[in-house]
């Protein structure tokens, strides 16, 4: 027996229409001339127009939209890769020999269910003093730390799962530590060593709070400046500008999400289920 | 042999616990000498000691004990409502998910939306003049409710927050519905049970774990909630939006009140971390 898709083709159409109702009202206001916005606010376009995304990638200085994708980009870059470097010679100690498995490993999983408020303050004080305020090398390195107790559950079931014979082999083979763990674990966790960065990735690009408190200027990420564009300078927010804005900060996580929507989900239940 | 496997132990562990020492650690330190001390930009370096004065400030703060009962409220309605629309979502939409995986990618695209942008898109959707929700609703039915107006703005942020985490829930539960072994749901219906029957005699008790989980989950994160309301509506008309982390944030950055913030985050972190202990001890229970 086979059950009936027709139905469920729509509750799927109206649950995916309503909950991304914002992101298609953004989409369709970009392509909507200044014009056309003050007159239509409807889901529908008169006259489609790429004046608004012209508008924002050939902005002022005092806007830059470039500088705001490449602090982004920087530092969402170090927020995933950092994690992994620290968090893949543990994962393979705690599976393999059991080292921090009464402290370290719950300590650090859960630290995800924090309020991240709480660290931001004390580490804005010591980012002051050492000169780490308002850099990309600064906020990547709090960005590692939100990425690190999920970096480190993937790689320690990748881990898990490599089975013990390969390793026992190249034991038997006189392999040392070193050139067990990068030569042989390390290929092996190739396709969890993928998912975490994607994810690391993508969650520090859609970071904000610490984006907001610790940057002011030089290294100001993607979603803080996406904010600076609704600030009312006398006129009133141009709304057309500001939603191209959102849909060029939003497309890069998008992008990545969408292609890689398997890890994605697979990485986010085995968070949830660990924790 | 053992020494030498102590050393590589701790070696395997060291970049990971300097980082922490480093980001973390000093941080802590930090933040529980400012706790107790009275401070200000000005006076950053000297810190005064105080004894508990900041929190009994923060203690004395209606406004603390405004942003608790918000943040408290607001975790756990949206946990609540995004765990019964997910669910049920998960159970029906389970066969289609089956028939095509892709759907799944679509259903959590409001997930890899960062939650700031997606409180700044509610802006432009909620707006009186440019958004295209109003509009609709003057079109239809000829009035339309001020969003973000002292009346309407707390149901305004649960909406935004809930739909946008639906899809979390959903996932797990999916996940969890789709891990029940064919054979069970075969048995039951060769037994006659219909599907409702089904659900509540086999289903649900074999997910309700994943309940509490997602349900646990999504409390955390509603309760810590920032980003989303901060660029939707600040604080809020009166300040009636200004969650626990708002609060904090405000404190510091636009009241300069240092020891006063810090005394506030030294009382969140040890609500939180007394709130996942008892996450952990009632899980730890459940499965003996």
């Amino acid at each position: 027996m086979k059950p009936r898709l027709t139905l469920r083709w729509i509750v799927f159409a109206v649950a995916v229409f309503v909950m991304n109702f914002p992101v298609i009202s953004t989409l369709v206001t970009a392509f909507k001339s200044p014009g056309e916005v003050s007159r239509n606010p409807s889901l529908w376009i008169e006259t489609p127009t790429f004046e608004n995304f012209a508008t924002v990638l050939t902005t002022s200085d005092r806007l830059n939209i470039y500088n705001y994708l490449w602090n982004s980009t920087v530092a969402a870059g170090i927020g995933a890769v950092l994690p992994i470097v620290v968090a893949f010679p543990l994962a393979w100690a705690i599976v393999r020999r059991g080292v921090g498995r009464a402290i370290l490993f719950p300590l650090v999983v859960n630290l995800r269910a924090l309020p991240l408020i709480i660290f931001a303050i004390p580490i804005y004080m010591m980012f002051s003093v050492a000169g780490l305020l308002d850099t990309r090398l600064g906020l990547g390195l709090i960005l590692a730390v939100v990425n690190l107790p999920l970096a480190l559950m993937l790689l320690v079931n990748a881990v898990a799962e490599i089975p013990h014979e390969i390793e026992e082999a190249a034991h038997m083979d006189g392999a040392r530590l070193p050139r067990l763990l990068f030569r042989i674990v390390l290929p092996l966790c190739r396709p969890a060593l993928i998912t975490t960065f994607i994810f690391g990735f993508i969650t520090a690009w859609n970071e904000f709070l610490f984006g907001l408190m610790l940057t002011t200027s030089k290294a100001v990420p993607m979603t803080v400046g996406a904010s600076f564009f609704f600030a009312t300078s006398g006129g009133g927010v141009q709304w057309g500008v500001a939603a191209a804005v959102m849909v060029v900060a939003a497309l890069p996580p998008l992008a990545l999400g969408l292609v890689m929507y398997r890890r994605i989900t697979g990485s986010l239940v085995a968070g949830a289920v660990k924790g | 042999m053992a020494s030498r496997q102590h050393r590589e132990n701790a070696l395997l562990a060291s970049p990971l616990v300097l980082f922490l020492l480093l980001i973390l650690g000093f941080p802590t330190v930090l933040s529980l000498i400012y706790g107790f001390s009275e401070t200000s930009f000005e006076t950053l370096m000297q810190p005064q000691f105080s004894g508990l004065q900041n929190f009994r400030d923060v203690l004395g703060d209606p406004t603390f004990w405004q942003a608790a009962g918000f943040s408290l409220r607001f975790g756990l309605i949206t946990a609540v409502l995004q765990c019964a629309l997910g669910l049920a979502l998960a159970v029906y939409l389970a066969p289609l998910v089956r028939a095509h995986p892709w759907t799944v990618a679509i259903l959590i695209i409001p997930m890899i939306v960062a939650p700031a942008m997606m409180g700044l898109m509610y802006r432009l959707v909620l707006h009186e003049f440019a958004g295209p929700l109003p509009h609709y609703l003057y079109q239809w039915f000829g009035w339309s409710p001020s969003f973000l107006g002292p009346a309407h703005v707390f149901k305004t942020v649960v909406l935004a927050e809930t739909l946008q985490w639906t899809p979390f829930a959903f996932l797990l539960f999916l996940t969890a519905y789709q891990s029940i072994p064919s054979e069970l749901r075969e048995a039951a219906s060769v037994d006659g049970a219909r599907p409702l029957r089904l659900f509540w005699k086999i289903e649900w008790p074999l997910m309700l774990p994943t309940v509490f989980v997602a349900l646990f989950i999504r409390f955390i994160d509603g309760f810590r909630v920032f980003d989303n309301i901060y660029t939707l509506v600040g604080s809020g008309p009166g300040g009636s939006t200004t969650s626990m982390s708002i609060y904090i944030y405000e404190t510091f950055l636009r009241r300069g009140e240092i020891g006063k913030a810090m005394a506030a985050a030294i009382l969140l972190f040890l609500t939180a971390f007394l709130l996942l202990a008892l996450g952990q001890w009632l899980t730890r229970r459940r499965r003996p």
